[in-house]
């Protein structure tokens, strides 16, 4: 069910110096450690989307009664058969996980609203649920009347056993408070700290506890780690195209297992906020008319998956190759700081978190934020760093020196080399030998 | 209004390294600039998706390159000051009190949907009392419809319709319309919670009476009131204090260059604080409209960025906004005048109600009887003629006689646009392809649209 069907010869491996050469347009002097947060994209890849934008610009009336539908239906298509969804119209393409996560929570309020969910009622989510997503239960379904359970999960983490056990006792505890759990909201992989979460199984446990609807964000999903939908079992996954599956910004997927299209209960129908022309055709057919705007990000999905055949084992290799690598980096560097990984390399994808020597003093968020600006101005890495607060806060008096609060959060992607990350090494190596703590960095100016 | 030496983008010049040698753009500098547009299409439809100058591209492309090259940098130190910037800029142009009531978004459609959500969100909460009333015209945008029914009708509240006369003949007709529609609005007690008013409406298109229109809602009682004016900025003057409307959502990429896409939304600021919300929540969600929609995740807000571009385009031109504005409303005008003369039919509404659109009737031997012929014939003018020019279909209303021609009843209207890029030769194609489909003896049922 490949949608691409216009290449008829496959185009060549890509060596070394043309991978380079597609990612060219970054910035040569910067060590760009940390693909997790806003992904990349190649060459090949951005001038396809220019002559999507440049057929808009051309003749727009032409281009929105002929060419964007079948175009978006062509990447739908591709999207479906990457993970293994059954049916194309399970899948709806859309900005972001951010926007996908909105869709389904504004769905859950309605369900308040109309009765369906009962004031009180309980979502699950785990307390490392990225920032936008808690916002955004907030301000759907706590409004709403529901109620909230956070998962506690542990940082570092030695086995998945660990978290499921604290899923269990989450949900162990809305029962015991009286509470039905309507819906959990799981993430594969998380983002800080960045752990793979053993969804699955979790999925399961949702089933086994009647939990309604479980929803998985899967930002760092595809090409990041494995992605099935069916195996996975939940009934909403959402994944970002832009970060680890070389597409522009930005695009991402939403798959829902029992959507019915045009003439299902309308109230039933999960819904894109930005209501238009479509509503009620189904939430594919609404979020690929969302108003006059930039739709080009989602056309270029085939040539995206293009791309990515170019690679020795396509998707499949380039994840194996950036996990092992990025193993690779983690232990390098724990080694050479004398620190630790914060999750075993079975609990990794594409990135991994290596914690940061105790001497530098990161005692909180800003400190986090400074010590990486600094990185950033003055040795020219790019890498996202964690403050470990809930390690930090339960310190011993006499631990007060050596525990590890920050971990850095290093990705692998194709265009990395060694070198990003011996800079990283060599940074924090002249940092510690400077004596350098993070309370000697002045607060920045605000932007 | 400010002038153009007010808006203090002076730095922002190492962005476009364009060599000023004449005082103002000429005709050739105006076509490269719009060089992209497919040649051989008379492009007469500037009102639907709007146009975008080579120079504002390349200022988009920049920015774009910039994310790519860095995104964590761009992030942290590049983004929200150039948001902020075009926010100013915008904020100085429409007259807004505070750039804090000035938020950018992607369209109007999106505008919309922040305003109903919050209505629907009272309605579900129980502020609002079931089946209180919210008013629009019945030509409302059908994206702005379907946001009633998802957001209003569908947490209870009732939605009135007020009729649009069309063809028209001046603003009273709008006015006396309107109060028939609040009146009923108003009927059994209901308070009037929203209404909806389009600035320009879309299909058919005319300029509305909407200081008029906002003030007679606050006399009435009617608690907010929305101007959608998808169409305005650009194409009339617009000044969000004097036409006094709490939210006013206007898109930069139609009439005033920007890139897709693009638009403000103006919510003025009140006593209680606002309950209008982004509906893509993140990580801003409760520090201000304005701040929420400028990070709604990972995306492309290159051209929010590219803002302050359009402005340096817009005053390249003698006149800076307004001669274009008024050279724009002039030649559609004469167009139009020169299309009703040539077909023999009328203008939909007077010039006065007409901005840079103007509705042309057509031949009524062109036997136009429903909305699927006047896709037709849309579709047959672009296949056969390359022509681009929407078609409104105008039914007869029971009881009224309608406009004649010398064959018939003029039932429908084409909605010409004119923005810099248009030449008299678009319109004597659409002139001439309409006399030779006449001529033929063809009406839309028996056109070819392949």
């Amino acid at each position: 069910m490949n949608g691409d069907a216009s290449h008829s010869k496959k185009k060549p491996k890509l060596s070394p110096p043309e991978i380079s050469a597609e990612f060219s347009h970054h910035d040569p002097a910067v060590a760009r450690i940390n693909n997790g947060s806003f992904g990349c994209c190649p060459r090949s890849v951005t001038a396809a989307q220019r002559d999507w934008q440049h057929q808009f610009l051309r003749q727009p009336d032409n281009f929105f009664l002929n060419l964007l539908q079948p175009a978006i239906s062509r990447s739908r298509s591709l999207v479906a058969s990457l993970v293994n969804a059954p049916h194309v119209d399970q899948i709806s393409l859309v900005d972001n996980a951010t926007t996908a996560a909105a869709i389904f929570l504004q769905h859950c309020a309605w369900s308040f609203a109309e009765g369906r969910f009962s004031p009180g009622d309980a979502a699950v989510m785990l307390h490392y649920a990225y920032g936008a997503v808690k916002k955004s239960v907030e301000a759907y379904i706590t409004r709403a009347g529901g109620h909230v359970i956070e998962v506690d999960l542990p940082f570092p983490v030695k086995s998945e056993d660990e978290i499921i056990t604290e899923f269990r006792k989450a949900l162990a505890k809305g029962k015991s408070e009286g509470r039905k759990v309507r819906i959990a909201v799981i993430d594969h992989v998380t983002s800080m700290p960045a752990v793979v979460i053993p969804v699955k199984e979790l999925v399961k446990i949702c089933r086994e506890e009647g939990v309604e609807q479980v929803f998985v964000d899967a930002a760092h999903g595809i090409g990041c780690v494995d992605v099935d939908v069916q195996e996975i079992g939940a009934d909403f996954y959402t994944s970002n195209l832009h970060k680890w599956f070389f597409c522009p910004p930005s695009v991402a997927f939403l798959y829902c297992r029992n959507q019915s299209n045009a003439g299902g209960d309308t109230q039933l129908q999960l819904h894109h906020p930005v209501v238009s022309h479509e509503y009620g055709n189904g939430l594919p057919v609404e979020s690929g008319w969302i108003g006059t705007r930039d739709y080009s990000a989602q056309l270029v999905v085939p040539s995206a998956a293009e791309f990515v055949e170019r690679f020795p084992g396509g998707i499949d290799g380039i994840k194996a190759g950036n996990h092992s690598a990025v193993v690779e980096m983690g232990e390098m560097l724990a080694k050479a700081w004398g620190t630790n990984l914060g999750s075993p390399p079975e609990m990794c994808g594409s990135m991994i978190m290596v914690g940061l020597p105790a001497c530098l003093g990161i005692g909180s968020e800003s400190d986090s934020l400074k010590l990486r600006t600094h990185l950033r101005d003055c040795f020219a890495v790019e890498v996202p760093i964690y403050f470990n607060k809930r390690r930090h806060d339960r310190r011993g008096e006499e631990e007060a020196g050596g525990v590890i609060t920050g971990y850095v959060r290093i990705s692998y992607q194709v265009y990395n080399k060694v070198e990003d990350y011996e800079r990283l090494r060599d940074a924090v190596d002249k940092l510690v030998n400077d004596g350098f703590t993070c309370a000697s960095l002045v607060e920045p100016e605000s932007d | 209004m400010e002038t153009s030496e007010d808006h203090g983008n002076g730095e922002l010049n190492h962005l476009t390294k364009k060599p000023r040698l004449t005082r103002f753009i000429t005709e050739s500098a105006i076509a490269d600039e719009f060089a992209h547009h497919q040649p051989g299409v008379a492009r007469i439809n500037n009102g639907s998706f709007g146009s975008c100058p080579g120079s504002v591209l390349s200022s988009q492309r920049e920015w774009q390159l910039k994310f790519l090259r860095q995104p964590d940098d761009f992030y942290f130190n590049g983004l929200r000051k150039g948001i902020l910037r075009s926010r100013t800029l915008v904020k100085d142009l429409v007259g807004a009190a505070d750039v804090e009531e000035v938020s950018l978004i992607d369209n109007a459609t999106t505008g919309a949907a922040i305003v109903l959500q919050q209505i629907g969100r009272a309605f579900a909460e129980g502020r609002f009392d079931r089946n209180d009333a919210v008013l629009m015209f019945h030509c409302a945008f059908q994206a702005v419809k379907k946001s009633m029914e998802a957001y209003v009708r569908r947490a209870g509240g009732s939605v009135i319709e007020v009729r649009l006369p069309f063809p028209i003949l001046c603003d009273e007709e709008i006015i006396t319309e309107f109060r028939k529609g609040l009146e009923k609005a108003k009927s059994n007690g209901r308070k009037v919670r929203l209404a909806i008013i389009d600035h320009i409406t879309s299909m058919p298109s005319v300029v509305t009476p909407v200081k008029e229109l906002v003030r007679i809602c606050r006399e009435e009682g009617v608690d907010q009131v929305f101007v959608d004016a998808a169409h305005a900025i650009g194409s009339v003057e617009v000044n969000v204090q004097e036409i006094g409307a709490d939210f006013y959502v206007s898109n930069l990429h139609k009439w005033f260059f920007c890139p897709p896409s693009v638009a403000f939304l103006y919510c003025k600021k009140s006593g209680s604080s606002l309950d209008a919300h982004h509906p893509v929540v993140s990580h801003e969600y409760g520090n201000g409209l304005p701040t929420e929609s400028s990070w709604i995740g990972t995306r492309d807000y290159s051209s929010q960025l590219a803002v302050p571009t359009a402005f340096e385009f817009v005053n390249s031109f003698e006149g800076g906004i307004r001669g274009i504005m008024k050279r724009n409303h002039d030649e559609v005008v004469k167009m139009g005048e020169m299309l009703a003369e040539s077909w023999g039919t009328n203008l939909g509404a007077p010039p006065e109600m007409c901005a840079s659109m103007v509705m042309v009737g057509l031949p009524s031997r062109l036997y136009v009887t429903s909305d699927d012929d006047a896709l037709r014939l849309r579709s047959h003018l672009r296949a056969y003629y390359g022509v681009e020019v929407p078609i409104h279909y105008q039914g007869p209303r029971d009881g009224e006689d309608g406009v004649k021609d010398e064959y018939g009843i003029v039932t429908a209207y084409v909605r010409i646009s004119h923005q810099v890029y248009n030449t008299l030769d678009d319109y004597c194609k659409l002139r001439d392809a309409i006399n030779q489909i006449v001529d033929n003896k063809k009406t839309c049922k028996t056109l070819l649209i392949e």
